[in-house]
């Protein structure tokens, strides 16, 4: 009896330890070697003050994974290397990162002529490629590159849809639009499917117009713009592209109607005077109902406060960071979830598995790797972007205003 | 150039082929990515270099020639489905055809020199991005060339196979600039650099050489561009066409030494390796931030770059001096003198404006005489210099050479028919050394010498002008009375039909002086006719066997040199007339 009793007593004991042992898992600190995952980033050169934004929310999201269990319990360790925005210092540094720093898995970098410049490296090695800023789906063509961004497998049909579905809701729906575009490959390409879904939706597209990329002299175009007076105006701009066009427009004194910026630089069009009720695209905003999502209240908390610390002159949680934090989840649920670091098994599990992110679930299951899209439609409210369609996703009395 | 020791050509090949087999030794395939971009800039360099180094025609255009080199082979292979290799020619020739036709009409322009050329290149480059951008080429959305199948060329990886394509281009351009610099058309080029219309004066085709160069930059540009389409996998004409390729092979050039065939190379292996000097994500900014102060100190302690100091460093040290080549001179019978013509000036007029600079002059210079020419400041001397020479063109009237119409024609085959020029003021190149300043003179003066017996002409003139010792000197080591007698051995070693001398004596002290009347006269002794331009006296009387007097752009008196010096007319014009009060 003693004996049983007792050995029932140690049972318990090792059974209790166990347990313990067992629910502290997931809050363990990660041990071992780490597991290092290289990529590049444009820290220097034109697209710099972009890539930093990345490099902002992607070092939160190692420290968030690390402070996890890491990837299958070992530290995450990010070497990130600064491609000086040039395509080919891309491709070569990612050939470094394979061949001689011999990193255990890789991310992509960002904007599209990076991304395109190390998938062909990614894809000569068979490794899994996550990025989140490839603007034209169908040139992503490596069956283990990975979207991180829900653009859907035709952006240029699914923003539009989402843009005239709201514009259609309002009480006075648009009956011309006003399509002009930087010649930037992915901009044009979203601005030659607005033109059509425009079209077939009845839409008189009184103006069409590609301005070169780097135009910074807004006059003759803002002049066109004012005569053609479409009901909107649909802008595939570039960071500045949007203020410069709407200060040109002011002082020919016309505001439009309605106006649509597919790549505005967003603080600047958020504070602009002009910028009032600019509308843009998204996919996540740091407001409810986002921040009910897991991790969401964390990162857009952190981000801010290191944004603020680097001089980022926006320093809200935007689709950048937001791209670049889902990357390192999918990759987290990836080998976490294959328990593996072998990139064909990664692939595969992704494709089967989709992530969870703070985007929302992410399936894999489209053409080249593209899920479903979800695009929102965002708007400036009170100097502030807001999420305004689907109304369901818009913050508490929040919504769309259409003059 | 002399004084660049021959390529030691089994060092070099052993090197060629040591890189060549790169791709089998199985290393990391990061370095032969790493290499590739080596030989990339290298050969863009380099081959912006032919142009803009060895002649002095800073472009920014080279984005252009480069770009038009991608997008023609992007459009070939993506499009029209072309084999790689079968494009990459016909991108060579769309950036030479490019180069030719832009040269061909800058070129003629004399005004389109220095910042202007380098501005127009930019022009063009924003001119061939815009026409890429709003036609079918590119239009804008880019050309994806990720997915051009690549021969595999001993390695099985793509990457091997453009390190090996990147290997061939660089190690031509390198053998393309070294053996421009050395020719004809780069001692051509290097004359231009330093003073294109003395260069035109003494016989280089400055046009037709410039073209040449331009087109030769282009190609390479152009066939790089091909190679490196497929690099990068994406085209945009906003990447392709940006400031980045003419600011780089701009600055490589410029630290390496844009002159010598090396230097750019060495600027680029250097710019290159930095870019990857600072790539950790930790120190991205500053680390750049070093490169390009590292950058401006190098440029700023050596303007004329490395390679070029390096060589001057190595050239103070004390050498074994060549000796000259003892190859036989061609003697030439000196034609006795006559009364046969050999320059006929008739009618010439000159305005520059409303100045009449010459009013219809007329004149003869007969077989073996010395003319002098003389008249106050202004009255036109030069100015019928440089007509003779081709240096202007001419308003009216003819000049004749034997009896061949010359008014017309460029400079440098003015020269090439046997007429040569001192400048009142010398005007050597400067970057050639004194021996090379005569041999080109010699080179393109239509001697049609070449090799061992240029250059023993070359040494000929130095030893008759008394410059044997000062060979290996630049112009700038000289003193005055040195660099007049530079100017006599570079037009005496053409073994001129006519020589004429402008000033030739202003600035020598007496003892100068006479040992220059020595040596005219010793000219004259060998055959050729002399126009002596001077305003000493004492020595026009003493050389010329004839005197025109020039006054107002006209002539004013000819003859018997001191029956000439005592006409009341030209002592009105040198002294002034006597006024009654």
């Amino acid at each position: 009896m003693r004996t049983k009793s007792s050995r029932r007593f140690v049972l318990g004991g090792l059974a209790g330890v166990t347990s313990l042992a067992l629910s502290g898992v997931g809050r363990a600190a990660p041990s071992g070697t780490p597991v290092r995952v290289g990529s590049t980033l444009s820290l220097t050169g034109p697209l710099g003050q972009t890539a930093l934004v990345h490099k902002i929310a992607g070092e939160i999201a190692v420290e968030m994974i690390n402070k996890r269990n890491g990837f299958l319990g070992r530290p995450v360790e990010w070497v990130l290397l600064d491609d000086q925005s040039k395509p080919e210092v891309t491709r070569s540094l990612y050939e470094n990162l394979i061949t001689v720093d011999k990193v255990d898995l890789i991310q992509g970098p960002y904007a599209t002529a990076p991304i395109l410049a190390g998938m062909g490296v990614a894809q000569r090695y068979q490794k899994v490629y996550i990025q989140s800023s490839m603007g034209i789906p169908k040139n992503l063509t490596y069956d283990m590159a990975f979207p991180a961004t829900p653009f859907g497998p035709e952006p240029n049909k699914s923003y539009p849809k989402v843009l005239l579905d709201a514009m259609a809701s309002t009480k006075t729906p648009p009956k011309s639009i006003s399509v002009l575009t930087s010649k930037f490959p992915s901009a044009q390409f979203m601005a030659e499917g607005t033109r059509d879904e425009a079209k077939a939706r009845g839409l008189n597209v009184a103006l069409y117009l590609e301005y070169e990329f780097g135009t910074r002299d807004f006059g003759a175009i803002a002049a066109r713009v004012k005569d053609a007076n479409a009901d909107m105006l649909w802008l595939g701009a570039l960071g500045l592209d949007s203020n410069l066009l709407l200060e040109a427009l002011r002082k020919l004194d016309y505001v439009p109607k309605r106006h649509f910026h597919l790549y505005p630089a967003p603080g600047p069009l958020a504070v602009s005077p002009d910028g009032d009720l600019a509308l843009s695209s998204t996919f996540l905003e740091p407001a409810p109902p986002f921040t009910d999502r897991k991790d969401v209240p964390e990162l857009a908390a952190t981000y801010k406060e290191r944004a603020t610390k680097a001089n980022v002159p926006y320093t809200d949680l935007d689709a950048q960071g937001a791209g670049m934090y889902t990357q390192w989840q999918i990759l987290e649920q990836a080998v976490n979830g294959a328990k593996s670091l072998d990139d064909k098994v990664l692939a595969a599990w992704l494709k089967k598995n989709g992530a969870d992110t703070i985007y929302g679930k992410i399936d894999f299951n489209g053409p080249n790797n593209h899920g479903p899209a979800a695009q929102m439609v965002k708007q400036v409210q009170n100097k502030k972007w807001v999420v305004v369609w689907p109304a369901n996703f818009a913050p508490p009395g929040v919504k769309l205003i259409a003059p | 150039m002399t004084g660049v020791r021959p390529l030691p050509a089994l060092g070099v090949g052993s090197v060629i082929v040591m890189l060549a087999a790169l791709p089998v030794a199985g290393l990391p395939a990061f370095y032969e990515s790493f290499l590739y971009l080596m030989f990339y800039w290298i050969a863009l360099a380099t081959s912006w270099a032919i142009l803009s180094g060895f002649a002095g025609y800073f472009s920014f255009g080279h984005a252009a020639f480069f770009g038009a080199g991608m997008y023609a082979t992007a459009h070939l292979t993506v499009k029209m489905e072309v084999p790689f290799l079968a494009a990459l020619p016909v991108a060579a020739g769309v950036a030479a055809l490019l180069a030719a036709g832009i040269g061909a009409v800058v070129f003629r322009l004399r005004r389109l020199r220095g910042e202007l050329f380098a501005l127009l290149t930019l022009a063009v480059t924003f001119i061939v991005a815009t026409i890429i951008l709003n036609t079918p080429i590119d239009g804008g959305a880019g050309v994806l060339t990720s997915s051009v199948p690549l021969p595999r060329v001993i390695s099985s990886s793509p990457s091997g196979t453009l390190y090996l394509l990147g290997l061939i281009v660089c190690v031509g351009s390198l053998a393309i600039a070294w053996w421009v610099s050395r020719s004809r058309l780069g001692m051509g080029l290097f004359a231009i650099h330093d003073d294109e219309d003395v260069a035109e004066v003494k016989g280089v085709p400055t046009f037709t050489y410039k073209l040449l160069a331009f087109t030769l930059s282009g190609a390479i540009a152009g066939v790089v561009g091909g190679v490196h389409a497929t690099y990068v996998g994406f085209l945009t004409v906003s990447e392709t066409f940006g400031i980045t390729v003419p600011l780089y092979v701009v600055l490589m050039s410029v630290l390496g030494g844009a002159r010598h065939w090396a230097g750019p190379a060495v600027g680029a292996v250097l710019i290159a390796a930095s870019l990857y000097t600072f790539t950790s994500g930790d120190q991205a900014t500053i680390g750049r931030g070093i490169v390009a102060l590292v950058l401006i100190v190098a440029i700023l302690l050596l303007p004329e770059g490395i390679v070029p100091t390096v060589l001057k460093q190595l050239r103070r040290r004390p050498v074994t001096r060549a000796t000259p080549p003892d190859a036989p001179i061609a003697t030439q019978a000196a034609p006795k003198r006559s009364d046969a013509p050999v320059l006929v000036v008739q009618d010439v007029r000159k305005s520059f404006g409303g100045v009449h600079a010459l009013r219809g002059v007329s004149l003869e210079v007969r077989q073996g005489e010395i003319l002098g020419l003389v008249g106050p400041n202004g009255s036109g001397k030069t100015t019928l210099i440089n007509m003779i020479t081709g240096h202007f063109p001419l308003d009216g009237g003819s000049i004749r050479i034997d009896g061949q119409e010359i008014g017309h024609q460029p400079a440098h085959a003015i020269a090439q028919r046997g007429i040569a020029r001192t400048y009142q003021i010398p005007r050597p190149f400067a970057g050639l050394t004194v021996l090379d300043n005569v041999r080109l003179a010699a080179m393109f003066g239509g001697t049609g010498l070449s090799g061992a017996a240029l250059d023993a002409e070359a040494h000929h003139w130095l030893a008759f002008t008394d410059l044997a010792g000062k060979a290996a000197s630049l112009p700038a080591e000289l003193n005055l009375h040195e660099r007049k007698f530079l100017e006599l051995a570079r037009a005496l070693v053409t073994r001129p039909r006519l020589l004429l001398l402008d000033e030739v004596l202003s600035g020598l002290n007496p003892a100068e002086i006479d040992s220059a009347i020595a040596l005219i006269r010793a000219i004259r002794d060998q055959g050729a006719s002399i126009v002596f331009v001077e305003h000493l006296m004492r020595a026009v009387v003493q050389l010329s066997d004839r005197v025109v007097v020039m006054n107002e752009g006209a002539t004013l008196a000819s003859g018997n040199p001191r029956e000439v010096m005592r006409d009341p007319r030209v002592v009105a014009v040198y002294l002034g007339k006597a006024h009654v009060a």
